[in-house]
């Protein structure tokens, strides 16, 4: 048969992005450099299209090329979908050419009925783990594939039980043959291609309407077959730190979802070493692979089915703000990367969080006594006087104190005082409450969940609240005020940012050139989106507008020669960002 | 618009102009800025800059009044059924807001620096079904107290603003952002009912 809808990713060839989305091309990618990936075979974007373009019909043809396909997946495993034997499971997810929101979300276990669960049970001698396995599918495909609102299920029930009140939302029912799952899934992912959100998203960034999306079907895999299978996370480096060294979890026989649902406590990757040195050393392999072929740290998740490794998805790993830092520098210093492309991925916001004040390095939050103690809720060090409410906290401000804002609770009645506090700290609340909410946006150190009356005594008192270790300690401890010439990577960034970016950033407080304006002194000058108005005719200016992305972007479209800030290396990476967005836009 | 109607809605602002209170109450803007002016006049309030503050003793004249002007409400049982919703939602609502200002990597809790895209969608995209489960809650609201209405419309434009890559939009705290426009509301109810808040 003429293949005309699907695509098998079996390695023969790279097909186009733009023909099976993002994420099965990675898997092609994956298969073509010789990693083993669970097979999987994909449903087109133009198929998405003629769907669309027909009104919503499914093209003659194309679930029999899917089982077709389904076919090839079961002799490639040796399982067979439905079966009362050696079960085929697989997952079902969308691909756009772009990453897009709105598109539905990966159903996995697709393929589940009562005799699948029951094989499952023998095959894997873990009865509950198939019945909970077929409990999760239910809801997943109520969820996702029906859109019904329907809550967690009730173990106890059972599969007639679950099915029973999936049917009673009047949303559809959950097909007992697996065809008629697939079917609903894939004419699930091309109606997602049409939701509002991913409508909004396209006209928003001129993606153009006819994309469309691709479907994946994949076999899934069973890390809890035995003793030598497992699951897992690989970062190509650790992402916290950036220390270019692979990093990673293991659980030995479990499933991917026992690791996101937080069920189980996985352990280090030298248990994977351990049990099976030769699968650790294939995965090491694997990783810098994939990290050279990318260029970019990677984020990679794996399965062990009984002794075999399998990689599930590779992807750019997310970082913390000191390892993108790291990474980017490094990589240059490899030799993988340019500078223009470690500039691209260091935000100006991360640098900004990097030059946070902190405590001295030495100093051992842990081991120093403190006057209360709660939740860390938003990082960073603060010291000043503390006033027990925002009118207060306000007029220390105004006297020029520094200010600590300490109170049983925050509403927004006390945001005009939390705007000028060099920290905060609460009673009451958790890591969702107000005051840690407000506070990681505005940037301001916070703890909360002192506890009841532990914060009552302090007013006027001199204290230093460690948003990160959340403790109060008594008096104003010596900060630190890190700086971008301070750190070589840091320093590494500067400088090539400077030589990339479309304008001059100079230190405030350094001799002014005399040509400047100065924003703070305008009336509505520390407004963004009045920033390009008041700019024209201008040489170079200062403010604090400038501190923020949308202030720096402004300066850059106005043409501004030069402008002044407090601290450079953010302004520079919102300059190079600005400058790589117009090239874009061009 | 009574002077009162203007110092409420002016007691959830804290601080703004006119324009920006008639906003949040759905009510013409010279109305609500005679009110503000009768209000400065009495001296309830302050003003700076064309924007204004209540004063301390502006705090207790409002306090002293709500009894009387909000009677009906709080003897309402569909308004506080109503709120007793809303606080539901609201728990979502602040552990979706903390999931968008943090992540997770490695096990530890880090600032959320906005470089990854597709994070950010996935919690918009939660957003806007919060706000579906939200809206028939807030329409339910409305109906006992139309004025309330605004914050659907409020909150909608918040959504369209981060659903179209404007991503302060989701919790800027000095833009209308959508948490900035949920709790003002949240303020409101706290207010009109005569509730406090637990943190």
């Amino acid at each position: 048969m003429q293949a005309r809808h699907t695509l098998l990713l079996d390695g023969a060839s790279l097909p186009a992005r733009e023909l099976v989305g993002g994420k099965a091309w990675s898997l092609a990618r994956m298969r073509a450099l010789g990693l083993n990936v669970p097979p999987a075979f994909v449903v087109t974007t133009e198929t998405c299209k003629q769907f669309h373009e027909s009104g919503g019909v499914m093209p003659a043809g194309l679930m029999d090329e899917v089982m077709a396909g389904v076919a090839w997946l079961e002799k490639t495993t040796g399982r067979r979908l439905g079966a009362a034997q050696r079960p085929l499971l697989v997952s079902v997810r969308s691909g756009a050419p772009v990453s897009m929101p709105g598109m539905m979300d990966t159903v996995l276990n697709l393929g589940m009925s009562d005799d699948s669960e029951l094989a499952l049970a023998r095959e894997t001698g873990a009865p509950g783990f198939a019945r909970d396995t077929h409990r999760r599918f239910c809801e997943m495909f109520a969820r996702i594939v029906l859109r019904a609102e329907i809550g967690a299920l009730d173990p106890s029930d059972g599969p007639a039980g679950w099915r029973a009140a999936i049917a009673a939302r009047g949303c559809g029912e959950v097909p007992a043959d697996p065809a008629a799952q697939l079917e609903s899934a894939i004419r699930a992912v091309f109606h997602s291609w049409n939701g509002r959100r991913a409508r909004k998203y396209r006209q928003h960034h001129g993606v153009p309407e006819a994309m469309g999306t691709a479907v994946t079907v994949q076999a899934m895999v069973f890390g809890n077959s035995d003793e030598r299978s497992g699951t897992g996370v690989l970062f190509s480096r650790n992402p916290l730190t950036g220390d270019p060294v692979p990093y990673g979890e293991y659980l030995a026989r479990a499933q991917g979802e026992d690791v996101v649902s937080g069920s189980h406590t996985p352990e280090g990757l030298d248990a994977l070493a351990r049990r099976m040195p030769e699968v650790h050393r294939e995965l090491l392999s694997a990783c810098a692979v994939l990290e050279r072929d990318n260029g970019d740290v990677q984020d990679i998740e794996f399965t062990v089915e009984r002794g075999r490794l399998y990689l599930l998805q590779a992807r750019p790993a997310k970082r913390s703000p000191a390892a993108a830092v790291r990474c980017a520098v490094d990589m240059v210093r490899e030799g993988r990367i340019g500078p223009p492309e470690a500039l691209s991925r260091v935000s100006a916001e991360q640098v900004r969080l990097l030059l946070r004040p902190r405590l001295p390095a030495g100093f051992d939050p842990s081991a120093a006594s403190f006057l209360a103690r709660g939740e860390a809720a938003s990082p960073g060090v603060g010291a000043g006087v503390v006033a027990a409410d925002a009118d207060e906290a306000e007029r220390l401000h105004a006297l020029g104190h520094a200010v600590v804002l300490a109170r049983p609770t925050t509403s927004p009645e006390d945001v005009h005082g939390m705007l000028v506090a060099a920290a905060i700290a609460t009673e009451k609340g958790g890591s969702t409450s107000h005051a840690a909410v407000v506070s990681r946006q505005l940037g301001v150190p916070c703890v909360v969940g002192c506890g009841e009356g532990a914060l009552a005594g302090l007013a006027g008192r001199m204290v230093t609240v460690d948003g990160t270790s959340g403790r109060v300690f008594e008096g104003a401890l010596p900060v630190e005020q890190p700086s971008a010439g301070s750190d070589p990577a840091l320093a590494a960034l500067l400088e090539w940012a400077s030589a990339e970016a479309p304008l001059r950033v100079l230190p405030a407080g350094c001799g002014v050139p005399r040509a400047t304006l100065d924003l703070d002194a305008i009336e509505g000058g520390e407004d963004p989106a009045r920033t390009a108005g008041l700019l024209a005719g201008t040489r170079g200016a200062s403010g604090s507008v400038f501190n923020t992305d949308a202030g720096v972007h402004a300066a850059v479209e106005a043409g501004l020669e030069f402008i002044v800030v407090r601290e450079v290396l953010p302004a520079l990476l919102a300059a190079c960002a600005a400058r790589r967005h117009a090239a874009a836009a061009a | 618009m009574t002077r009162f109607e203007a110092m409420h809605g002016l007691a959830i602002k804290k601080f703004g102009t006119p324009a920006a209170v008639a906003d949040l109450l759905g009510a013409p803007p010279e109305e609500v800025q005679a009110g503000l002016e009768a209000a400065l006049a009495e001296g309830l309030a302050m003003g700076a800059k064309g924007a204004f503050m209540l004063t301390p003793k502006g705090q207790q004249a409002l306090a002293a009044e709500y009894p009387a002007q909000f009677a009906a409400h709080r003897a309402d049982p569909a308004l506080s059924a109503g709120y007793e919703r809303f606080e539901a939602v609201n728990t979502d609502l602040k552990q979706l807001i903390t999931e968008w200002q943090t992540m997770t990597v490695a096990g530890e809790t880090v600032p959320n620096d906005h470089s990854d895209a597709d994070y950010d969608n996935r919690i918009i995209d939660r957003l806007g079904e919060l706000h579906e489960r939200a809206e028939p809650l807030l329409r339910g609201l409305a109906a006992r107290l139309p004025r309330l209405g605004r914050y659907c419309e409020r909150l909608s434009a918040a959504l369209d603003k981060a659903e179209a890559g404007e991503i302060a939009f989701v919790s800027g705290a000095k833009i209308d952002s959508y948490h900035t426009v949920w709790f003002e509301l949240h303020e409101d109810l706290l207010r009109v009912l005569d509730r406090s808040r637990d943190d």
